[in-house]
This record gives structure tokens, sequence and C-alpha cells, in this order.
């Protein structure tokens, strides 16, 4: 064991100054006005030119969900959309175009979810990111967004959040209504979600319902939770034994039970989609895990080269229940915290 | 087809125009701006005009008494009128076809502003930004 004298020089790291600079390499990206995808441990944001043109995270329905939800475009067209003009990396183009959606449609549609999943993307990460040079998503530039915009805004709604209701419980978990209580009339956008909440079903997966941008769901769901209408479900057991499947679904409604369908899966390829690997101080949120699950492998954008973060802070597939810790992640083994520190480090370069 | 640029653009030709966004009042975001803004801030503007817009779009006593079961698609307000000593603000919300909370934000001079005016191509151009 070697002794070391003096202390380390203060190496930038990720803490306090992330309230400012969301991610410093998305920064330096922007500065070398760089194209390519920026992989984080909640999902992607494509930049052309330093600029961001696509974001995509499990936890926020696409493009794709938004439209046809509202009945604008049904998974025929869409279909259509992506194989005429996807290998051409055009497919927003086509869809305007072709009459499918007027111009000012798509960019409205696409900017809401496109700020949405940048919300959730630019989230705390306790896992480091990589940015793939040359990679453009196949939607093609809608209305490009500088990159200072994007982190701003991820700023700006996380303190929204936190003004509406402090309490960010309920963003991950599944929901469940107050009970004993005549719930007075909420706003109609509220009321929406509110009709959704059973216990089971996350914000995500009522946004998906909706064919809503997760955000908005969000507001509602802190403002109910603010009025005391809902609340996280408790925790479930931490292990219970596989469940035979008997509730096929789009949306798998208990998180934390392994399901026939999916559990196996996630068992024998646990990477196999990345963005839905359990992960301690995701979030912030103790059930994060089990909140970005469902969606995740719903969404979980299958070309993305699926990669384990090896670093320590990760867990294996199926971590023993653990109190998720704050974030950052402090530990105290010394030996851990200097690779995290080499980490934050390396990425902030 | 109008974008959301061109939509901005074609409000500031209106007489008295100080400044135009497409704003979402769920979020408070500025999707798009143009021009100038009070206090030269779109975007604290932006979150202060989401904020009103939120009110006015969810408390039932500004919704139409009839015929409206206050649950369809249908919004239900279409615009918001607030007039100071100087400017006038008009608030149009759009009416999409998939889940948005999304409004055009149009600033005028009270000088030359035309109020009546603005308030009907503030519709119009509500209508063909998301419609053909």
């Amino acid at each position: 064991m070697s002794v070391i004298t003096t202390s380390a020089p203060p190496l930038p790291v990720r803490g306090e100054h992330t309230r400012h600079a969301v991610s410093p390499m998305l920064h330096r990206l922007a500065a070398e006005r760089a194209t390519g995808v920026l992989l984080r441990e909640s999902g992607s944001l494509y930049l052309s030119d330093g600029e961001v043109v696509h974001a995509e995270s499990p936890r926020s329905p696409g493009l794709d969900v938004l439209l046809s939800a509202g009945g604008v475009l049904d998974t025929d067209g869409w279909r259509e959309a992506v194989d005429t003009a996807g290998a051409g990396l055009r497919v927003g183009r086509f869809l305007v175009d072709s009459g499918r959606v007027t111009k000012g449609a798509l960019e409205l549609c696409h900017a809401g979810a496109m700020f949405d999943a940048a919300y959730f993307v630019l989230g705390p990460s306790s896992a480091p990111a990589r940015f793939r040079y040359g990679a453009a998503h196949w939607l093609g530039p809608i209305r490009p967004v500088p990159v200072a915009t994007i982190t701003r805004e991820a700023l700006r709604r996380r303190d929204l959040l936190h003004r509406i209701w402090p309490d960010a419980a309920a963003d991950d978990a599944p929901l469940m209504r107050a009970v004993g209580l005549s719930s007075p009339p909420v706003p109609i956008r509220q009321g929406a979600v509110l009709d959704q909440i059973n216990g089971f079903r996350t914000a995500a997966d009522i946004s998906l319902t909706l064919g809503r941008p997760t955000f908005h769901t969000l507001v509602a769901v802190r403002r109910l939770a603010a009025a005391g209408l809902i609340s996280p479900a408790p925790p479930h057991p931490p292990r219970t034994p596989p469940a035979p499947d008997t509730t096929p679904g789009r949306t798998a409604p208990a998180p934390d039970t392994p399901q026939g369908p999916s559990a196996p899966t996630r068992a024998t390829v646990p990477y196999a989609t990345p963005y839905a690997a359990p992960h301690p101080g995701s979030y912030g949120a103790p059930d994060g895990p089990a909140g970005g699950s469902p969606a995740g492998t719903a969404t979980a954008p299958g070309t993305l080269p699926p990669e384990p973060a090896d670093v320590p802070g990760s867990t294996p597939p199926h971590p023993v229940p653990v109190p998720a810790p704050p974030w950052p992640l402090v530990t105290a083994d010394p030996d851990i915290a200097l690779l995290q520190r080499l980490r934050d480090a390396l990425e902030a370069l | 087809m109008p974008g959301i640029d061109e939509c901005l653009v074609e409000a500031m030709r209106l007489p008295g125009a100080l400044g135009a966004a497409v704003v979402d009042w769920t979020s408070g975001l500025a999707l798009g701006t143009v021009g100038d803004a009070p206090g030269g801030d779109h975007e604290t503007t932006a979150a202060e005009a989401a904020e009103l817009a939120r009110l006015a779009a969810e408390h039932r006593a500004f919704a139409p008494e009839e015929g409206s079961d206050w649950s369809g698609a249908d919004l239900p307000v279409e615009d918001l009128i607030v007039s100071n000593r100087d400017t006038y603000h008009v608030l149009r919300f759009v009416r999409t076809t998939f889940d948005s909370s999304v409004f055009l934000h149009l600033w005028l001079a009270r000088s030359d502003g035309n109020l009546a005016l603005a308030r009907i191509r503030l519709g119009e151009m509500a209508g063909r930004l998301v419609l053909a």
C-alpha cells in the first residue's frame, strides 16, 4: 500500500457545478460542432453540426407514439415512411412532403418529444457518457436546437417540478390513488393522468398510454401529489418468484415483479436494453430501476450498440435490494472514489 | 406550408407587432421566438405567459357554457387578451391533433397595433400552423 503524502490535485468532477453544466462533454461537442450521438445512461442525444436534432429516452414516448395516439399517423403510415425514407435519413421531410403531417405539426410534436427525452437524457446519471461520431438519426433534422438551450431547459424543468412538489419519489414509482378520498374536480389534463393511475403504472407508462410527453405527465403527477390525491405505491417485496405470464400487455404493469416474457430476457441478456438495466442512483429516485424498465423494454433503440458501463458504480442485472445512494454517488471506499473521480474527469475533458 | 418560424415571421408583419413566440404552457418552454420580449427576456416571458395560459385553460369558469362536455379535444379557451398602458398581449391557443399544450403569444404596441385584426389573424395562423 503506497503512502500518498500530498493531496491529489483537484480534478473536474460532477457535483456542484452540474447545476450549471449538465454535461461538460456535451458543451465541448457543441463547441467543436460535432455530429453524432451522445449515449447516456437514460437515453441518447443526436447532434448535427453541434446542434441537437433529436433525443430519445426509454422514459419518454417517441414521435411515433405521440403522432399515432392523436390519430395523425397510424402504425402503417409510420412504417411506410420509415421504410421509404429511413435509409436516406429523411423520414421527417418525407412525412411533410407526402402530406401526412403538416410542417408546423411535425415541428411542434417533434420539439415536444425532443425536449421531453432530453430532460431524461440529461438527468443525473451515474454512468459515463459516450459519443459516437458520425451517427445520424433516420428522422433527419427537423428543427435543430442549440445545446445551450437544451441543457438550460433541462435544468429549468427540474426546478419547475421541484417548485410544484419537492418530492421526486413519484416520478419513477408505480402510482396509487389516495384511498378514502372522493377526489375533488381536477383540471382536465390532470384528470386524464389521474384516471390512469391504478397502483401499477408509472408516469412513463401513463405517458405512453396517453401519447403525451412524460414531462407533461410528471407536471400533473407532482400537482396531484401536492394535492394529496396520489402517492408512490409502496415498494414491492424485493424478490418474488417469477409469476406465470397472466397479464400480457404493451407495458409491463408490475416493474418489480419479474414477468414471464421479460424476466428471462433480462436475465440472460442483461444488457440487451442498456437503459433498462437497473442502476442505483439513477435519477436520484429510490425506485429508479423499477420505473425505467417497462418503457425501456418497449422503446429502447435497438440500433444503439449496447455496452455495459464498466464502472464500479454500476450493478449486476440482479441487484441486492439496497437503498439507492444519493446522487452523486458517495462512497467511503477510497478505490471506488478514485475511480469515480477519474471517470468524471475523463468525461469532463 | 408554414412551420414555427414562418408562422412567427407572419405574426411580426401585423401592425404594431413587437414580438411573438410559440410557447408550451405545461412546461413554459418557448419553442420559437421572434422580435422583442418584455424586459428583453423571451424565456421569462414565455414562462410567465404559460402560467397565465394554464390558469385560463384549466379553470372551468372560462370554459364555454354550452355544448361543451369539457373533456373532448376542443380547447376550453380560444384566446386571452391582456392590455396595459402601452402594449397588448394576445395569447392564442393552438389546437393540435396530437396531445399538446401550445399557444401563440403576440406582443403588440398599443399605439399602432390593431387588437381586433391581430386577434383574427392570430387565430388563422394558429389554424394554418397545424392544419394544412
